[in-house]
């Protein structure tokens, strides 16, 4: 059997597999750089808003670092992995509520040092960096 | 007393030595038997002094209904298991192409908004079965049912009984959920660890049945396969795993069981989970059933091998996913 057609196929499968998994990535660097408004301080408080639905928005935030953060996390008909919120760096794991908003205290983070949620399977993530 | 040497075709696992050398010392003519499995020979004993042909399609009819094959000449079909990896791959890898294309597309964002009811629970089930939950519950399924029907273990009531399993854990969960309210939460990192476990099984099981261990089958002493072999015969084995699907790490099951948990009674809790999970089961059944018919069928070994392709890709999806999500590496993707 010729085996040569079948391997160009694979081959065209993996990168078409690749591009999916990692395309995202790439995308996200335009978004990033077009302000995007989920940063907001009231009376001293940073608040750092990301809608939970079928993964994390914006996939990236920038922060003030050196003052109190509070992260809002915004549901919405959220069924999915995006609703058990996982947080390592803070210790933090609940499932959110399918529709709400939910207010979570992040300290006063330093800069340099970004936060990172992810959904408790691990497929979605976001980060926010402080600086 | 004299002694053959037949070739024999099918054997495909540690546990196929065990079971035809039971099936065949089971006749009362056959002093002893022993399988070679590297050598794919089966030595007999015997006092009959029939013809080797007559007496390879005596033995061999014992044996075929359970995919073993006895013959004088060394079969020719090895030849084309090799041909059928090259054809597998490209079949499995589209598969799992669609499937993540599908994750990706957002179709399966719908936003059902509102309070959680049976009726609600039992459309988010259908969602979930298609979603990213299929990497894990589905590829486990699969790569079990494809094993199980490949072992030719009585499969049809194994299925059931896993499928039955299933939907009567996720009701008495379910309802056990809605008695103690928030008191106990499902640890995340307790399903994250069993989600690891899972997606190291369907690899592993998905290198068995792509043929990966098929050249140094008796790596393991055959004493482990006699063990998992009396594992895979009992009754109760298939029920433990529908009933463990419950903890496997899936945010719609998740999300379901936050719902029981605010439900408030035993029978509303037990209705939001039992909705969900036969929301989930036309999936699994199809999954699990249609392997079983692909099994029988002429394209059995190209089957075994896509599906094998299919599985391994799921669990090391399922396995970077949850190693991110216990934070021992970082993300590599967001689909």
């Amino acid at each position: 059997m010729d085996k040569t057609p079948y391997i160009i196929i694979t081959l065209a499968l993996l990168m078409g597999i690749g591009i999916v998994f990692f395309s995202r990535l790439g995308s996200n660097d335009s978004t990033s750089n077009q302000p995007i408004q989920n940063v907001q301080i009231k009376d001293g408080i940073q608040y750092v808003t990301i809608n939970a639905n079928a993964g994390y928005l914006p996939r990236v935030s920038i922060a003030k670092a050196g003052i109190p953060t509070k992260l809002v996390v915004k549901t919405n008909g959220t069924y999915d992995c995006s609703a058990s919120l996982v947080i390592r760096s803070i210790g933090y794991q609940k499932i959110l509520p399918q529709t709400g908003e939910e207010v979570i205290d992040v300290g006063i983070p330093k800069a340099g040092q970004p936060l990172q949620g992810l959904c408790s399977m691990g497929m979605y993530n976001f980060k926010i960096n402080f600086n | 007393m004299k002694t053959y040497t037949f070739h024999v075709s099918g054997t495909h696992c540690a546990s196929c030595k065990i079971f035809i050398e039971d099936a065949l010392s089971g006749q009362n003519f056959i002093k002893n038997v022993r399988v070679d499995l590297k050598l794919e020979t089966v030595e007999i004993e015997t006092d009959n002094d029939k013809d080797p042909r007559a007496l390879a399609q005596i033995l061999t009819e014992k044996i075929k209904s359970n995919g073993y094959k006895l013959s004088v000449e060394k079969s020719i079909a090895e030849k084309q298991s090799s041909d059928v990896v090259w054809k597998a791959i490209p079949i499995g890898l589209a598969f799992l192409a669609l499937f993540f294309l599908l994750q990706k597309s957002g179709i399966l964002n719908l936003g059902i908004g509102g309070k959680t009811t049976p009726v609600t629970s039992f459309i988010i089930g259908l969602i979930a079965s298609v979603s990213s939950c299929l990497a894990i519950v589905g590829g486990l399924v699969l790569s079990l049912s494809a094993k199980v029907s490949q072992d030719n273990v009585s499969d049809t009531k194994t299925f059931i009984l896993f499928h039955m399993g299933r939907l009567i854990s996720f009701a008495l969960l379910g309802g056990v959920l809605g008695i103690v309210g928030s008191a106990i939460g499902i640890n995340f990192t307790f399903t994250a660890i069993l989600g690891l476990l899972a997606s190291l099984v369907m690899m592993f099981l998905g290198l068995n049945l792509v043929g990966v261990f098929a050249k140094n089958k008796i790596a393991l002493p055959s004493g482990f396969f006699n063990f998992f072999r009396r594992i895979e015969h009992k009754t109760f084995t298939p029920i433990i795993i529908g009933f463990a699907t419950f903890f496997l790490p899936c945010g719609f099951t998740q999300s379901m069981q936050v719902s029981a948990l605010g439900s408030g009674s035993f029978m509303s809790g037990l209705l939001i989970m039992l909705a969900f999970a036969l929301g989930t089961l036309p999936m699994l059944v199809l999954l699990s059933f249609g392997s079983a018919s692909f099994a029988h069928g002429k394209h059995a070994p190209l089957f075994f091998k896509s599906a094998g392709v299919v599985v391994i890709g799921l669990g090391l999806f399922a396995l970077l996913a949850g190693l991110a999500g216990l934070g021992i590496i970082n993300p590599l993707f967001s689909i």
